[in-house]
């Protein structure tokens, strides 16, 4: 039987939490919303929380991290690993579009060469969905494999029933998590069918949608129309927006901050949107914006299929509703040419 | 004022005037505008004039070779005259089609005044100095001192002094310096101690997706000292004190240059206020100078000329 879990309650069942986890919840306390250690007593978000900004890849791949400290003495370099943070998280809230964006960005940290910086935090994470009820019109998440109210990646999923979240309890972490829970409420047969309304009528108020059939051979067709590609181009301001905020773009830069003899590695979020992305000592493959911009959209919609036979976006919108000049992918994609000639 | 400006445009590209026209299109969600850049002289139909022209579009000029027809507000005519002062675009390949404008509206600001985003509202009109907004079926009105971006609070120049073709009746400015110096006038306040703080707190959030500069007309090095290795000014990642030394040297190299366009600030995805550098910027270079960016473009630009009987003093 469900659970169900009073909206006057979340705080309560956070504190609970927070006994086992390091619970992240939505804030905009930093000054942009985004997920954050949870103050622990704060659920106001409840009332304002659409979507994240920064999405919460954050919080696996941060903007920022410590790989390691180095050192060099009279025996060479030593090595020191980081600090280890040995605490599990909880995202709270986390909406079904960026959970399936993390088991998206898991195929590529668990491939052939297996992240320990990725996989330490994500695997002993827990994640708890939040399914939407107002979505943005930026959102076109039922076109890309998802929908507002989807449990597929979460290990519990909360529909907003009223008064009530209803729980659904997704993996066997989810269901272990609710067992140990005290407080929560056996969900009724009335709760159930308001669950299945509340997804209906999610799902129906997202608008955008998205016809992806065929995009991965059609972009492949596409891809030598240097015309189409420096038309959808032309407006890009190369900024890292839309990469760096893409709950799928995972790509990343090393640096390492040094201090006479010592230092740290850091690696950093990147974006195949600068130029300087791809500049070798005797040339850069993508020195041309459109170039950098087919990339982009290619590596989504075209090589992540064919990698993993997936689409490398989940329809989350970020893309749209934060670009400084409204590069929109769902236009874009509809406009590749071997799509439009294929349509007519 | 749209109509006259499709036709001029398609005459333009029609004529062989131009071999390029920018202005603004539609954007895909509300109330939103998107650059078009295009050289088919059919896509005139689909330019606009309206209040959610944001965009600087002058940006865009340094990278399109030709001749160039450009949709013009204020601010961005003095964006193109600074250009054309550093020699990074010429006159002659301009026809500046200019809109006297009355001002953009900040978006943010309306949703923190009905508290609600901008896709959940129904409709966002303006009527002279007034600014209603349609939300949940009900009309709320506004002065527009409350609506509108601090930067076009403090505009100067609303109609482009340099142009070719005028769109619509000249405009005088209006300008609301307090209340578009508002943020700044509250950092003023701070000890320095807490003016720290708050840009410890401000630019602890940024991650280096250097839309502010990308955006920015006046940013046109074709290498940005962030992205030089020999030596590494400093680090690309998101330290805070990084990202503070980025901004201050962007900002010290678009001195006399930035003409307060304000849109580094409306890009920034994470809400860093750096109107309230560039701003302060303006006015610093306009008292030791007595400089107006963009204003002249037969003026030298204020950073690569010094003359003899400039005083010492400078050098404090």
């Amino acid at each position: 039987m469900n659970k169900k879990v009073s909206k006057k309650d979340i705080a309560q069942l956070l504190k609970t939490w927070s006994q086992q986890f390091n619970v992240l919840a939505p804030s905009r306390d930093s000054g942009v919303a985004a997920m954050a250690e949870w103050d622990g007593k704060d659920t106001s978000f409840l009332d304002w929380y659409r979507n994240t900004v920064v999405p919460p890849k954050a919080s696996f791949l941060p903007p920022m991290e410590a790989m390691f400290r180095f050192r060099k003495d009279e025996e060479g370099y030593q090595i020191e690993p980081p600090a280890k943070n040995g605490q599990k998280q909880l995202l709270f809230g986390i909406r079904p579009c960026d959970a399936r964006a993390m088991a998206i960005l898991d195929m590529t940290f668990e491939d052939a060469y297996k992240d320990p910086y990725y996989l330490e935090k994500r695997k002993k994470a827990v994640l708890v969905g939040l399914g939407c009820t107002n979505p943005c019109e930026s959102c076109f998440c039922t076109s890309m494999g998802t929908s507002p109210t989807d449990p597929t990646n979460v290990d519990l999923m909360l529909i907003d029933i009223g008064d009530h979240f209803f729980i659904e309890e997704v993996t066997a972490k989810g269901k272990e998590l609710i067992a140990k829970t005290s407080g929560l409420k056996e969900a009724t047969k009335n709760d159930e069918a308001e669950a299945e309304k509340a997804r209906e009528t999610a799902y129906n108020k997202v608008s955008r949608k998205l016809d992806t059939e065929g995009i991965k051979d059609n972009l492949l067709e596409s891809f030598d129309d240097e015309d189409f590609w420096e038309k959808v181009a032309a407006k890009c301001i190369s900024c890292g927006i839309c990469t760096l905020l893409c709950p799928t773009c995972y790509c990343f830069d090393i640096n390492d901050e040094l201090v006479k003899g010592e230092g740290t590695r850091f690696r950093s979020w990147d974006s195949c949107g600068f130029s300087l992305y791809t500049k070798m000592p005797m040339e850069n493959p993508r020195q041309e914006k459109w170039r950098r911009v087919r990339q982009k959209v290619c590596h989504k919609y075209e090589f992540y299929p064919m990698a993993f036979d997936v689409i490398a976006c989940t329809g989350c919108g970020r893309c749209i509703r934060l670009c400084p000049v409204n590069w929109d992918i769902t236009q874009v994609i509809e406009s590749v040419p071997a799509r439009v000639k294929g349509a007519k | 004022m749209e109509q006259k400006l499709r036709q001029e445009a398609k005459a333009l590209l029609e004529q062989g005037k131009v071999d390029w026209i920018i202005g603004f299109a539609p954007g895909s969600l509300k109330f939103t505008t998107t650059p078009l850049i295009t050289q088919d002289k059919d896509d005139a139909e689909q330019l606009v004039i309206n209040p959610f022209i944001t965009n600087n579009l002058a940006n865009f000029l340094t990278e399109i070779k030709g001749r160039v027809g450009i949709v013009a507000k204020g601010c961005e005519s003095r964006s193109i005259v600074s250009l054309i002062q550093d020699n990074k675009v010429a006159r002659e390949n301009l026809v500046i089609l200019a809109v006297p404008c009355p001002g953009i509206i900040d978006l943010a600001k309306i949703e923190r005044l009905v508290g609600k985003d901008r896709d959940e509202l129904d409709d966002i009109t303006r009527d002279g100095d007034r600014v209603s907004v349609k939300v949940d079926g009900k009309k709320k009105e506004f002065p527009i001192a409350q609506v509108l971006f601090d930067h076009c609070l403090a505009c100067e120049l609303p109609t482009p002094q340099e142009y070719d073709i005028i769109l619509g009746e000249p405009r005088l400015p209006a300008p609301e310096l307090k209340v578009s110096g508002q943020s700044i006038a509250s950092l003023k306040e701070m000890t320095p101690a807490e003016r720290w703080a708050s840009w410890e707190n401000e630019l602890s959030r940024c991650i280096r997706c250097y839309a502010c500069r990308n955006v920015c007309p006046a940013c046109f090095c074709q290498r940005c000292f962030v992205e030089e290795t020999e030596p590494q000014w400093t680090l690309p990642m998101p330290h805070w004190q990084d990202n503070l030394i980025f901004q201050i040297i962007r900002n010290i190299h678009v001195a006399g240059r930035c003409t307060d366009c304000g849109e580094c600030e409306r890009v920034c995805p994470v809400n860093i206020p750096l109107r309230s550098l560039t701003r302060e910027m303006y006015d610093i270079v306009g008292e030791l100078f007595q400089f107006k960016s963009g204003m002249d473009k037969d003026a030298l630009p204020l950073m690569v000329h010094y003359e003899q009987e400039e005083a010492e003093d400078f050098f404090r």
